[in-house]
């Protein structure tokens, strides 16, 4: 409430005719109620706006409300003050339509169903016949093919964020929420997994929410990065990266590619330190 | 492997429990220790054995198992029913666990006159049975329905579920162990209501000739007839065990 909100730039390119605005966060603070009178601010007017095809990443401690965000996006909860408008409507009518797909922190798979299945369950929600060769692809992409079969309990923790990820690009969603999606993920599939993630953002040029902890990830995807900080949590900074893509290993390694990851890293230390 | 030993120490235990109880049995019969009223064991067999008793064993058995089984289908079918009730329409749900709370408060002997002028002699039985196999599986099945794993729930938000298909395609799956549990914990209950049932004046089945056989002092029939219904009983309960055993393992 006594914070003040670092309002994020709009990403206004003069070059490019204006874009529709996927979505806009106005002033949003949440506030839980955890019993016996005690409350809790998880978000301290928190502004975005991101543009119909943008690629977001948010950084930030963890418990700083990243999931937060991306729940008032999805529609499972309400701000406590503010406004959250995807698409100019409410967060809900998106998920009504089928047009949203979001992978969470804690995969949600069903047990009984097949890595197959679970993939395919966007199109059973949706009462649409399952498109296989789709389901195909996606398995494929994520790199479960033999595992189509398998059960979750027979996965690793890394292969069930795999399959959560297939599942929230089944239906080719018009906004994408990833929620740290390759944290169980060793450090060579995570980046080709990041790979993978960019060449269907740029074939589909999905509006893409991602919260991770990891900044190479973000310069690597994202856009536009959002530094929030924690207690309650606000947006500290936003930073664009305008690396070309695709974004490869030669600018990985560029020095302007490690001046921002630390300049970040910095950010968050720093965030860290005012969250303590 | 290594479970392998371990499920043999398990049968051994089992083995040597059953053991100790059949001869026990067998001692406190020989030796009049709980009175004339208690045989010896091998004497209830040995009457088991012929063919008279035999034939009267597997006759009443048979009718009873009937009853119970008509119950326990009865009974679980509503009971799943109300419960998935209960689960859509959140309203009723306080109303039915009332109800069903009350249902199972009246004790039998309360009902058995009522039912008796209601459903007749003949159906009593079974109508019992399902009366204390509803009440279980209700239990279980809203337990089953209220484990609401809340991140699937917000999935299938997310993803433009209507309700049918948060049922049909969450719901509905994920209350499987719970369904097996209730069968498993209701078969016996359905093979005891079914035999009280019949104290009421039933034709036929083990509940009548217990009755009969203690107005009459024929103390081997009455243990055989209890022994029949007590097999009956922990037999449905293992077949259900095992099958919540598969169900736990597929639906988990
Ligand atoms: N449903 C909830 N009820 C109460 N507190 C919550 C709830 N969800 C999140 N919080 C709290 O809000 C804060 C932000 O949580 P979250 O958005 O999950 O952080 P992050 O994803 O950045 O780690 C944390 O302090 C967390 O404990
Ligand atoms: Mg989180």
């Amino acid at each position: 409430m006594s914070t003040i909100a670092t309002l994020p730039a709009i990403a206004a390119d003069p070059t490019e005719p204006a874009t529709r605005t996927a979505v806009s966060v106005i002033g949003a603070d949440k506030i839980f109620t955890l019993g016996r009178g005690k409350k809790l601010q998880a978000l301290a007017e928190v502004d975005l706006e991101i543009a119909e095809g943008e690629f977001v990443a948010i950084i930030g401690p963890s418990g700083c409300g990243k999931s937060t965000v991306l729940r008032l996006a999805a529609g499972l909860d309400e701000p406590t003050n503010g406004r959250v408008e995807i698409f100019g409507a409410e967060p809900r009518q998106l998920a009504r339509q089928h047009r949203l797909g979001v992978a969470f922190q804690e995969h949600a798979l069903l047990p009984w169903a097949s890595v197959r299945s679970n993939i395919a369950l966007p199109f059973k929600v949706a009462g649409r016949p399952v498109d296989d060769a789709r389901v195909d692809g996606l398995i494929d992409l994520v790199g479960l093919t033999g595992f189509e079969k398998a059960r979750p309990k027979q996965l690793s923790g890394g292969m069930r964020q795999r399959v959560s990820i297939a599942r929230a690009l089944a239906l080719s969603p018009d906004l994408l929420l990833l929620d740290e999606p390759f944290g169980a993920l060793d450090a060579v599939t995570r980046r080709r997994m990041n790979a993978e993630l960019a060449r269907i953002w740029g074939e589909e040029k999905i509006t893409t929410i991602l919260v991770t902890h990891d900044v190479d990830e973000a310069l690597i995807l994202a856009d536009r990065v959002i530094v929030m900080t924690g207690r309650p949590g606000h947006v500290r900074t936003v930073k664009t990266v305008d690396f070309p893509r695709p974004r490869d290993a030669e600018i990985t390694r560029s020095s302007e590619f490690h001046a921002l990851v630390d300049e970040l890293t910095c950010l968050l230390d720093a965030s860290d330190g005012a969250a303590a | 492997m290594n479970t392998a030993p371990r499920t043999s120490v398990k049968v051994a235990y089992a083995i040597a429990g059953g053991a100790l109880l059949i001869v026990l049995t067998q001692l406190i019969g020989t030796f009049e220790l709980a009175g004339r009223a208690w045989p010896p064991l091998a004497d209830v067999l040995s009457y088991v054995l012929t063919p008279t008793g035999a034939g009267l064993l597997v006759r009443n058995s048979l009718v009873t198992f009937t009853s119970a089984a008509q119950g326990f289908a009865l009974g679980s079918a509503v009971a799943v029913l109300g419960a998935a009730l209960a689960l859509v329409v959140p309203m009723f749900r306080p109303g039915l666990d009332r109800f069903a709370a009350i249902l199972h408060a009246v004790p039998t002997i309360a009902l058995a006159p009522l039912l008796i002028t209601t459903v007749g002699r003949e159906d009593a039985p079974a109508v019992i049975a399902a009366l204390s196999v509803g009440f279980v599986m209700f239990v279980t099945m809203a337990s089953g329905f209220a484990n609401t794993g809340s991140a699937q729930h917000d999935l299938f938000t997310v993803f433009g579920s209507n309700r049918a298909r948060r049922l049909v395609r969450l719901e509905l799956p994920r209350a499987v162990p719970a369904f097996f549990d209730g069968l498993a914990l209701g078969a016996p209950a359905a093979v005891l209501g079914a035999t009280i049932g019949e104290w009421f004046g039933a034709p036929m089945g083990l509940g009548l000739v217990i009755v009969s056989a203690m107005q009459n002092y024929q103390m081997s029939l009455l243990w055989a007839a209890a022994l029949a219904a007590t097999a009956m009983s922990l037999l449905a309960y293992l077949i259900f065990v095992q099958l919540q055993r598969i169900a736990m393992r597929r639906f988990t």
